[in-house]
């Protein structure tokens, strides 16, 4: 009752026209930057700051959220069009998204991706609206070990990811997990492979590597296949361009994955949209009836992880609101933005700020009705892209991959690491390494080491502390079986050819 | 008569910055070592914005965010800059820190122009609030019964964390585990989470969980008694001979420029740290006021890198520098 008076309070406050129409702003600017690959959500808060100070904080909140969850619908339409990911979070996007451009069915793409956008971001609205307080303070229960546990299963589904060699895969993955070594060590102050490079002090940025691997080694692989470089087919009529009502069906579990996957993970501080997305999509592929299928264009490989980012931004907002502690560099910019305007953000501030608080929820439903009516009537004009001849196409992809790299850190060293990613990914392409796993373990290096690093700190050196934790020694045996999966279908099909002899 | 007296200060002001010869011609580059929303990032905004609002500076400061190398690609920048007179940047401790431990990182504040000091940051130290421990000196003396099994969560090694752990350590002859964590909220959900026992934590951060009654503070890491925190003992009233390392925030200008523009700049940040719209900044963020002229930040630097140094190398840290 108190969360229905509660959101009775909240609609009152987000329909106020001002409100509402910050709130389109806020969405808008979010659509806007999600596709434009480099700027990213923390980057443009954080311009916008000074402006909201003369704004009522209501309306500042309410727009400076919007481009926080627009932005992750914006995300998936360059991932889909042209193999760029837009944002971080949607790099999984492209495993599928593109694939399903390539064979036409780009619009189809697009579409599913807003659909599961809006189905996810109004769940993850939800999830913040009635269990909050007590997600949160689980959270909170979720220690190192059980972080290591969450990487490794993370991990093992580079055996989901591999395509028809396992041994290439695992190479791939663990040319991956030695990128995310480069840099300082957190622990020790030491750098490692930096090479005495200045540049290399703080690790690859893994956009550049992404952008690299997917984009420029796709341009590059194409290009030299002649005959394969010709426009992609776009169908004509606007209800070809739409999901039909099949794909939709199809996409029935990757809604309710992608949802509770990424909210799940949104509320840990210690993970990301990323590897929600990378989860929901290793689960989809796990359940499917179609495994195999997966990363040639299956929709559902755009539903779950589309929907997964998009529901971890309501995660993201719950430990933020209800502790006021930041998971994300977006939420610490949201947090500094209430302690700008005069807040403060922490265990108290929902119940003392309970307009506000409410207003913000209300919005979101709000926030993301629009975004799906702001995104269909998008996805035939973006599908246009694609008619584009490859002479122009091309140039275009490289373009938009440079200055998406160069605008996020400022620095050429990146370009060149960007060049450098690219031929990698055009090698691995012609020897037929899967792209997916470098991505997966230069993703989850990082805090699966310090996760390790730091459970073994706190055990002094005892490994006995990963498997003693109910949670963790779960997820642990759910890794282990998924890792000895594939071994189970070769000793089956042994058996049976020793049976049939 | 007075209004023609105020008129005449008015008048007095631009032509005192035009007597000194140098004043910046196009908007001034504030260059900072954090992403958006980070520490420094958020500092040089609402300088910039109070420098707007006291109309300090005849052309506008604008943020340019130059991360990666905990600071040191950002002061490697400010050295390629030599003798612009357009460019200035904020430091914090990471600058001076950190050439003592990275061999990539060769640019110190002393390669650099310094300008002005402008903040201290306080701390406290800070358990759950269900934990056993009412005073520093209970949590020291638990730590002394069972060594290496209390925990302490923080930044990194070279982090003020770290650095108050060691002198703790050292005075009250414990010991006790080090637990690095990434980011700032990481840090509050595991002592929240009860993973770890004691953190250091900023005032600001720590107020609203102590508030809702999820903390307690045992300790502040400052010379004297914060205003927001009247009955908790700094560390030589809680009985640890402890000299606090400071944690600092100011600004720097790229080597080589004449001394004028470093007097104009002084000036600025001076006049700055007068207003009202600075004391009410740091009041919010729970900030002491840290000012010193380059003259004094040029020897605080000094005394700052050796103090360092000995402890870094007291807590087995390699330093190279």
């Amino acid at each position: 009752m108190e969360v229905f008076s509660g959101l009775m309070h909240g609609f009152a406050v987000a329909l106020q026209p001002a409100n509402l129409l910050w709130c389109f702003v806020g969405v808008f600017l979010g659509t806007v930057i999600g596709v434009m690959p480099g700027l990213g959500p923390p980057a443009t808060i954080a311009m916008l700051l000074p402006l909201t100070m003369m704004m009522n904080p209501a309306g500042a909140i309410i727009m400076l959220a919007g481009i926080y969850y627009g932005a992750k619908y914006g995300g998936s339409t360059t991932s889909i069009l042209i193999n760029v990911p837009g944002e971080s979070a949607s790099v999984v996007t492209c495993l599928d998204g593109y694939q399903m451009a390539r064979k036409g069915r780009a619009g189809a793409a697009l579409g599913i991706a807003a659909i599961a956008s809006f189905i996810a971001g109004t769940v993850g609205v939800v999830g913040i609206m009635l269990i909050a307080p007590p997600l949160a303070r689980m959270a909170l229960a979720f220690s190192s070990p059980e972080y290591f546990a969450l990487m490794a299963l993370g991990l093992a589904m580079v055996v989901l990811l591999a395509g028809r060699s396992m041994v290439k895969a695992l190479l791939a993955m663990l040319v991956g997990l030695w990128l995310a070594g480069i840099g300082t060590d957190l622990f020790s102050q030491t750098s490692r492979f930096t090479f005495g490079q200045l540049e290399l002090l703080s690790g690859i940025d893994f956009v550049v590597v992404a952008i690299g691997v997917f984009a420029i080694g796709e341009v590059l692989g194409n290009m030299q296949m002649r005959e394969a470089a010709e426009a992609l087919p776009v169908p004509k009529g606007l209800r070809n361009l739409l999901p039909t009502l099949q794909d939709l069906k199809d996409c029935r579990f990757a809604f309710a994955n992608g949802s509770i996957v990424g909210f799940l993970i949104g509320v840990l501080p210690g993970a990301g949209s990323t590897i929600a997305s990378f989860i929901s999509y290793g689960l989809e592929k796990a359940v499917s009836r179609r495994p195999q299928e997966f990363g040639t264009g299956v929709i559902e490989g755009v539903a779950a992880p589309e929907g997964a980012n998009n529901s971890e931004t309501g995660g993201a907002l719950v430990p933020m609101l209800t502790l006021g502690i930041p998971g994300s560099s977006t939420t610490a910019v949201l947090l500094a933005a209430l302690v700008l305007w005069g807040f403060k953000p922490g265990p108290l501030f929902i119940s003392e700020n309970a307009n506000l608080f409410w207003g913000l929820v209300a919005s979101m439903y709000i926030g993301n009705l629009m975004l799906l009516i702001l995104n269909i009537p998008l996805v035939p004009l973006f599908a246009q892209v694609l008619r584009a001849p490859v002479y122009v196409l091309y140039p275009i992809i490289i373009g938009i991959s440079i200055v998406g790299v160069y605008s996020t850190s400022g620095s050429l060293f990146d370009v060149w690491l960007l060049a450098g990613f690219g031929l990698l990914g055009y090698f691995m392409r012609k020897l037929d390494y899967p792209t997916a796993p470098l991505i997966l373990g230069l993703v989850l290096g990082g805090p699966l080491e310090r996760a390790l690093r730091q459970s073994l700190m706190m055990s002094d050196g005892h490994l006995s502390i990963l498997v003693s934790r109910p949670v963790s020694a779960v997820m642990l045996s759910l890794a282990l079986l998924i890792l000895l999966m594939p071994m189970f279908g070769k000793l089956n099909t042994w058996r049976l050819r020793a049976l049939e002899k | 008569m007075h209004k023609r007296l105020w008129l005449a200060a008015v008048l007095a002001v631009p032509l005192a910055v035009q007597a000194q010869g140098y004043a910046p011609t196009r908007p001034v580059e504030a260059v900072v070592h954090t992403g958006p929303g980070g520490g420094s990032d958020l500092l040089a905004r609402a300088v910039a914005l109070m420098i707007e609002k006291e109309n300090l500076l005849p052309v506008r400061l604008q943020v340019v965010n130059k991360t990666g190398g905990g600071g040191a690609l950002a002061a490697a920048y400010l050295a390629e800059k030599k003798g612009d007179p357009n460019t200035i940047g904020f430091f914090t401790g990471v600058w001076l820190t950190n050439p003592l431990t990275s061999n990539e990182a060769k640019i110190s504040l002393r390669d650099l122009t310094p300008v002005a000091r402008l903040v201290l940051e306080p701390a406290v130290i800070a358990v759950k609030a269900d934990a056993p421990y009412k005073t520093l000196g209970d949590f020291v003396s638990a730590a002394k019964q069972k060594p290496g099994e209390l925990k302490q969560s923080g930044g990194s090694i070279t982090s003020r964390d770290n650095v108050v752990r060691q002198q703790l350590q050292k005075a009250g002859g414990a010991r006790w585990q080090f637990i690095s964590f990434p980011g700032g909220g990481e840090r509050i959900a595991a002592l929240l989470g009860g993973h770890v026992n004691m953190m250091v934590i900023e005032p600001a951060e720590a107020g609203e969980h102590i508030r809702a009654g999820n903390m307690r503070v045992l300790a502040q890491v400052s010379e004297k008694r914060l205003p927001a925190f009247p009955n908790v003992p700094t560390l030589k009233e809680a009985g640890f001979n402890i000299t606090p390392v400071p944690q600092v925030r100011g600004v720097v200008a790229p080597p080589g420029i004449p001394k004028e523009n470093v007097v104009y700049w002084e000036g600025v940040f001076k006049k700055l740290t007068q207003t009202e719209s600075w004391k009410k900044f740091l009041a919010e963020n729970q900030f002491e006021d840290g000012y010193q002229n380059a003259a004094d930040l040029t020897r605080f630097y000094d005394e700052f890198t050796n103090q360092m140094r000995s402890i870094l190398q007291e807590a087995g840290v390699k330093t190279v520098r």
